[in-house]
């Protein structure tokens, strides 16, 4: 904390009541809310989804979509109410004074203008008397500052031609350009890699200390507040649970909510630096996946060897909607029976490739695939090599991953219908399976949509399981999910692989939940294995210089 | 950018093999056009003979077939049965007063349209918009026949103020003769390129409205709002800029729709263009006529399409670098 | 889809009676199929006409006694007659061959869709080419090529409909085809019938299914648009656009009810069809539902 804790705040929200009116009647979205913001300070305000706190940051951005209205409370501003005012009170504040970065930065620039003529606009609209060769050099000094390299030739560049990271930091430029008092972050990082999310992050609490402005950092991510935030507002359901500086939350919480959220954050274990020199000095820097494999004497399940694939060559229209797939390398991966081996990777590793190819969704160019002593052909379609019902696949979004159309008690025994069980096996029941996974039977009826996305996940691992397979791929299966119930989502993941006897391939970007499931890592980089290892070695000794980036991109708090 | 080139003018050669022998092989099909040459009341035996042998109609159809496509290649569709003038010269010299009218209609229809759209699109729900979504579905609902002699009996019958048909005075411009020059010209217009310009107004405006809702609903408004830019110019730099590349794709394709449905308005107009010229060649089955004026209409068509197709990469920065 | 939500499509909300559109479609439906019981005469049977009586205005009194409501046209026909017996025509070239068009290219999209390779070139390269025209072109064509009758123009407007069809329930099968649960469906070995049918279908036809309205309003509109150009409904059979082009020389001469009120008709036909549709669509489409 700093010691002007004693001035006035600069924003103040009073016993803020704001209630939302539809046509099937009106909602409370947040309901008494009262916090403050001082001057130079980052406030963090989580919680999870449908806990008001986008609303909020909205409602001080004085953009809220129409329907919403306030029925009690106020928000202070400088001492000014800020409710009540019409657009054009509202333009003077809006750039100027309070200004913004959302968590889209493809859709928060206009795809048509050059960006250096998005902050020139802003920049003209914010700042009176200024010229157009002022806001250029002002423009090319604000790309400068937010790290944009040559900020002079890239100024007349459109938002396509940057990457995700330098997207951003060109929005957090055009936030800066009207030198504001506030800026509301509505989760600034949370479309960004975890090694990018990292330098954004520090980029912000940087110019947070140049330039004194305060920023309200709506996110629902403990390990971003646990890395910049000065103090932090928990909210739940529209209210807010409790408030304190950062450093209180997270150690000493009072509130059995922030308890929880606090519990179910995945933290990485990494043991004391010593060890990991010595293990270094043992292992000469020789690459670990040789030892690894080495040291497993048991026939593995799944043997993939040296797979390649290219997506250059298969037509025009197939190429633009792949572009999101990434090519693979001479991949090699082993999955070891009763094993979970988990696959880590960057967005565009090539992690979800390998799964797919594995479970006979997609071919590849060359390479071998064995499963259980059978070798497949993986050059052809999975139907027609045999592949296709070896595997099964638990999804990332479990709102996309079950049929709209079909009850759950219909997409379960189809699964159970059509699983791949050898005959004279017996059937696994429907309802057994449900009790198991901790699902009411009343759902059977039910359809996708009248289910919590919670729920819709554990249907979607029941149905994995009445396959009978031998082999489970679960692709980000819980990164769609609020932090609580991705935690119990974990729990019953490794309970089922004991329990069934199932091996699991666990692709993840997140390392945390990795070193909780997995006994052995591989880390993907550019369709390539970058390192891999029995799990206690990767976090703890291993020297590659990307593995290391990765964990030190971790919230420092949940590493331990 | 080459690939979509080629791409359309591969298109275009199979849509004008495939239409040729539709065409042909049609035509063939509902009647023999000498019976619309001679005088059957008159003709004895020998002189259909003669006319058919004159019309080459007396060889086999596959040899017909690539005789006309032969010449076709050639720029020659043969010579209308009726008129006895190069098929595709008659279907050139009736052009211009298609063109004319389709550009009038679309000078009108596509700020109209893009006006009502987006003042729909910003009022969303409101009664104003309401409003032109319920009158867009009614000027949509009028079939273009009724609609061009509902526009007679008003325009011309009952008020007089503009005439009932025909093209008028025309004035020399560039060697071709043109309406719009005069007066006189424009009033002769201004019904037929109403009719053609009130559906397209309608569905020019939907669009427009949509694509409003779709951008204004998108992160990089909302950003701009809160990063200090006035609605103004958030609707004139940000807003109106992406709902123009619909729109130009609209109004390209509505363009060629335009010389399609021109059929319709100017044979109830008595505006002596290509439409008028199709739709009276098919009655007389004088089949090089056709098969040059539904060639030429497929042609400007894919042409056009491929122009809108240009027209995006200069709109939309994203086409152009992939190009 | 489900016989529930069809229900729940015709209420609405709130429990209100069937708005001013459907109530007018039904009243058209009714119209039609009851024409020859109500209607004063068969206007196409030329033992039933007057010609002494062509031409008279609305309200007049004829030699049967019956009041012409809407007059007569130039051959004495009665036009409210023509009218009740043009619908019928009407409805049911549109209806039929937008069934049809429809079943034919949601079949030929998602096949498209689900086959790829070259099913899909085949079909999609079909389609392109014709959607790359005006569909009164395509009409004219399909109409030049198969020559005149019923049957045949029936036919023309299925050649000129499916197209739309196929391509976006191909578009719409494309991208379920890239979702999950048809992941988990081909994961399962399922047979390619169940597939399909009962995965990939009934989600993909819920965005066509908003098309059928709106393609039976194109479907009666050029359906009168062909039989007003003299290529439609041969002349010995009722058509409200042959009925309009009837009018049309006698227009100008200040005779205007001959095409006025057959044009009111197909106008009303169309526009509650077309309102109608708009309501589905709203309905269906959750993007639109809060306008």
């Amino acid at each position: 904390m700093r010691e002007d804790i004693c001035q006035e705040p600069l924003l103040v929200v009073n016993n803020l009541t704001l209630k939302h009116r539809a046509m099937a009647g009106s909602t409370t979205i947040l309901r008494d809310v009262s916090l403050n913001l001082q001057r130079g300070e980052i406030l963090g305000l989580i919680g999870e989804s449908g806990a008001g706190k986008s609303t909020l940051g909205n409602a001080i951005l004085g953009l809220l979509p129409p329907g919403f209205e306030r029925t009690a409370g106020a928000i202070l501003f400088d001492g000014k109410a800020l409710d009540g005012m019409d657009e054009r009170q509202w333009d003077a504040i809006r750039g100027r004074r309070i200004s913004a970065i959302f968590q889209d930065h493809t859709a928060s620039l206009d795809p048509l203008m050059t960006v250096g003529a998005q902050l020139e606009e802003t920049i003209l609209a914010t700042n009176e008397n200024v010229s157009r060769q002022d806001a250029r050099t002002r423009g090319v000094e604000l790309l400068r500052r937010v790290g944009i390299p040559e900020p002079r030739e890239r100024y007349h560049s459109y938002p396509h031609q940057f990457s995700g990271g330098q997207r951003q930091r060109v929005v957090i430029a055009i936030a800066l350009a009207g030198t504001p008092d506030i800026i509301v972050a509505d989760e600034p990082t949370s479309a960004l890699d975890a090694t990018v999310q990292k330098q954004i992050l520090r980029l912000l609490r940087q110019l947070v200390n140049e330039t004194q402005v305060s920023v309200i950092l709506v996110t629902h991510d403990m390990g971003v507040i646990s890395e910049i935030a000065d103090r932090v507002v928990v909210m739940k359901h529209g209210e807010v649970v409790e408030q304190d500086v950062t450093s209180a939350i997270l150690d000493t919480p009072r509130e059995e909510y922030t308890r929880s959220l606090l519990a179910a954050v995945p933290r990485l274990r990494i043991s004391a630096s010593e060890d990991r020199k010595e293990a270094a000095e043992n292992s000469d820097g020789r690459p670990s996946r040789d030892e690894m494999i080495e040291s497993d004497a048991t026939a593995p399940i799944l043997l993939a060897q040296d797979i390649t694939k290219t997506f250059a060559g298969q037509g025009l229209r197939w190429f633009r909607k792949n572009a999101r797939k990434s090519a693979l390398r001479d991949v090699s991966v082993r999955l070891g029976r009763g094993a979970i081996t988990g696959i880590v990777g960057e967005s565009g590793s090539g992690k979800s490739t390998i799964g797919r190819i594995i479970a006979g969704l997609e071919t590849a160019g060359e390479g071998k695939l064995e499963i259980d002593g059978t070798s497949f052909d993986i050059s052809l379609p999975g139907r027609r090599s045999g592949l296709l019902g070896q595997v099964q696949m638990i999804f990332q979004d479990p709102a996309v991953s079950l049929n709209p159309r079909m009850s759950v008690g219909e997409t379960l025994q189809e699964s159970v219908r059509f699983g791949s069980r050898q005959p004279g096996d017996e059937k696994p029941n429907v309802a057994v399976m449900m009790d198991r996974l901790g699902l009411p039977r009343s759902l059977l009826t039910r359809y996708p949509h009248q289910l919590s996305g919670g729920q819709k996940q554990r249907i979607c691992i029941a149905r994995a399981l009445l396959a009978s397979p031998q082999i489970i791929v679960a692709d980000e299966p819980t990164s769609a999910l609020d932090v609580s119930v991705q935690a119990e989502i974990v729990k019953l993941l490794k309970e089922s692989v004991v329990e069934q006897g199932v091996s699991m391939l666990f692709i993840s970007h997140d390392l945390a939940l990795v070193q909780e499931l997995c006994s052995s890592i591989y880390i993907f980089k550019e369709g390539r294995v970058e390192d891999a290892g029995p799990a206690e070695f990767i976090f703890s000794h291993s020297q590659n210089p990307y593995t290391r980036s990765l964990i030190d991109a971790r919230p420092r708090r949940f590493t331990r | 950018m080459m690939s979509t080139v080629t791409g359309r003018l591969s298109q275009a050669f199979l849509l004008l093999l495939v239409m040729s022998l539709i065409g042909f092989v049609g035509i063939h099909s509902v009647g023999n056009p000498v019976y619309n040459i001679v005088n059957i009341e008159t003709a004895t035996a020998e002189d259909i003979r003669k006319a058919t042998i004159a019309l080459g109609l007396d060889q086999p159809l596959w040899r017909q077939y690539v005789l006309f496509i032969g010449n076709v290649v050639t720029g020659n569709f043969g010579t209308s049965y009726i008129y006895h003038l190069p098929a595709f010269r008659l279907v050139m010299s009736k052009l211009p007063a298609t063109l004319e009218l389709a550009s009038i209609a679309m000078l009108i229809a596509a700020p109209a349209g893009t006006l009502l759209g987006l003042l729909a699109g910003r009022r969303q729900g409101k009664p104003a918009d309401s409003a032109i979504l319920k009158a867009s579905v009614f000027a949509l609902s009028i079939p273009s026949f009724w609609l061009s002699m509902m526009l007679i009996l008003l325009g011309a019958i009952m008020t007089g103020w503009f005439p009932s048909g025909g093209r008028g005075p025309t004035v020399s411009l560039l060697g071709q003769d043109w309406s719009f020059l005069t007066l006189d010209g424009l009033r002769q217009l201004t019904l037929p390129a109403l009719a053609l310009a009130i559906p397209n107004i309608a569905l020019i405006a939907r669009l427009a409205r949509s694509g409003t809702i779709e951008v204004e609903s998108q992160d990089f408004t909302r950003f701009c709002r809160a990063k200090g830019l006035s609605s103004r110019r958030i609707l004139f730099r940000h807003t109106l800029p992406n709902i123009s590349v619909p729109i130009v794709t609209i109004v390209g394709m509505q363009f060629g729709g335009m010389l399609a449905f021109a059929v319709v308005v100017e044979t109830i107009f008595a505006w002596p263009g290509v439409g008028k010229l199709l739709i009276d060649s098919i009655q007389l089955l004088d089949r090089p006529v056709v098969m040059a004026t539904l060639t030429f209409v497929s042609v400007a068509f894919v042409g056009l399409n491929a122009l809108v197709d240009l027209f995006y990469a200069l709109l939309d920065p994203r086409v152009r670098r992939s190009a | 889809m489900k016989a529930e939500t069809i229900l729940a499509l015709w209420k609405r909300p709130m429990g209100h009676g069937p708005s001013l559109p459907k109530f007018l479609l039904g009243a058209y439906m009714l119209l039609a199929i009851v024409a020859p019981l109500i209607a004063l005469q068969n206007p196409y049977d030329p033992l039933q006409i007057y010609g002494w009586e062509a031409s008279s205005p609305p309200g007049t009194v004829g030699t049967g006694g019956f009041m012409y409501l809407l007059g007569t046209d130039g051959l004495g026909r009665d036009i409210a007659s023509t009218i009740l017996y043009g619908l019928r025509i009407s409805l049911v070239v549109s209806i039929t061959s937008t069934a049809i068009g429809a079943l034919v290219g949601l079949t030929a999209g998602v096949s498209a869709a689900y086959f790829g390779k070259w099913v899909d070139v085949v079909i999609m390269r079909v389609v392109d080419l014709q959607l790359s025209l005006p569909t009164i072109l395509v009409a004219l064509i399909a109409i030049v090529t198969l020559g005149p009758g019923i049957d045949r123009i029936i036919l023309a407007l299925i050649i000129v409909q499916w197209a739309t069809y196929a391509r976006i329930a191909r578009g719409v099968a494309l991208s379920e085809i890239n979702k999950p649960y048809l992941d988990a469906a081909r994961l399962l070995r399922l047979p390619i019938s169940r597939i399909i049918f009962r995965h990939l279908l009934p989600n993909s036809i819920a965005p066509a299914i908003t098309l059928i309205p709106i393609e039976l309003g194109h479907a009666v509109a050029l359906e009168a648009t062909l039989s007003f150009l003299g290529l439609g409904v041969p002349i010995d059979k009722p058509s409200l656009g042959s009925a309009v082009a009837n009018g049309f020389q006698y227009l100008l001469t200040g005779q205007y009810w001959i095409s006025l009120f057959p044009g009111l008709a197909l106008f009303g036909l169309i526009a509650s069809i077309n309102f109608v549709g708009e309501d589905i669509r709203r309905r269906l489409d959750p993007r639109s539902r809060s306008i």
